[in-house]
């Protein structure tokens, strides 16, 4: 049970998705991975993205414009 | 960082709408609807996280086709209401601009530089406004080149149509009528959506 973060600041889609791909693919089930992003449509493309493929995924936006997502990995 | 509250200048900003609506019926009741018609589409923009990029990149990137599925509702519900309120216009006999053109090499080239264009800048150009709105500032240097293409697109359009010509514009209802137009562009709509539907169980497994 490891806890990962990726830097996306600031980054647009599809990036982040892309390298939350890559990262996923690193990590072991049970792992967390978290991100935060300035970005709207983002966080909504990752959760999107992360329900269809069986990950649990949290979304918070924890302040003004900022969104902190927590996924958990579930499957390979 | 904790998330404040923006009830004041919700507050404000709604006062200065109001104001500037009636301002506006002062002058023009037609710029009033116009711009209570265009504050509307960016408020369900923003709230529906809705974006034209992500609904023809994902599927094909990611393999996610909710926003794809949600174009295709937009199309569902807007080809039926444009065929009534032209029906409204013809009874009425109100002259309705429908700008139909007639599409050429120049429409492929301009699409695909268009897709290349909205797939880097992370947005189309409802998209690129909607989020310049929101604060994201990336976005503004994308207004800058989507300025510098619109002109571009505009001035250089004439050399474009003689250069290359045109395949004489074909308008559905003109030739089959309003009814079965519509019902041939529903259909083809219901086979996209299965499409979608069946894309995204391919590339997920669930569906």
């Amino acid at each position: 049970m490891a806890t990962f973060q990726i830097d996306i600041w600031g980054e647009m889609c599809p990036i982040p998705l892309i390298k939350t791909e890559r990262q996923l693919k690193k990590m072991s089930c049970g792992d967390v991975l978290v991100l935060e992003t300035d970005h709207s449509c983002t966080s909504r493309g990752i959760v999107l993205w992360a329900r269809q493929h069986g990950h649990e995924i949290n979304e918070k936006e924890v302040a003004n414009g900022i969104w902190r997502l927590e996924l958990t990995k579930r499957n390979n | 960082m904790l998330k404040k509250s923006q009830w004041k200048l919700n507050l404000g900003f709604s006062f200065f709408i109001l104001f500037l609506i009636l301002l506006l019926i002062q002058v023009s009741l037609q710029l009033t609807l116009v711009f209570a018609v265009s504050l509307a589409i960016g408020f369900t923009l923003q709230k529906s996280r809705f974006c034209f990029t992500s609904a023809f990149r994902d599927p094909l990137l990611v393999g996610v086709t909710n926003l794809t599925q949600a174009v295709i509702l937009l199309l569902v519900i807007s080809v039926p209401g444009f065929a009534i309120a032209a029906a409204i216009a013809d009874m009425a006999n109100y002259p309705l601009s429908l700008y139909v053109s007639p599409f050429g090499v120049h429409t492929v080239i301009g699409g695909i530089l268009f897709g290349i264009g909205m797939v880097l800048a992370g947005g189309c150009s409802s998209g690129v406004l909607m989020r310049i709105g929101e604060g994201f500032a990336m976005q503004m240097i994308a207004f800058v080149g989507l300025l510098i293409g619109a002109f571009l697109g505009k001035y250089s359009l004439p050399f474009w149509q003689t250069s290359f010509g045109e395949v004489p514009g074909i308008f559905l209802p003109d030739k089959i009528g309003w009814l079965p137009a519509v019902a041939v562009q529903l259909f083809i709509l219901l086979v996209l959506w299965k499409v979608t539907r069946w894309w995204q169980k391919k590339q997920n497994g669930v569906g």
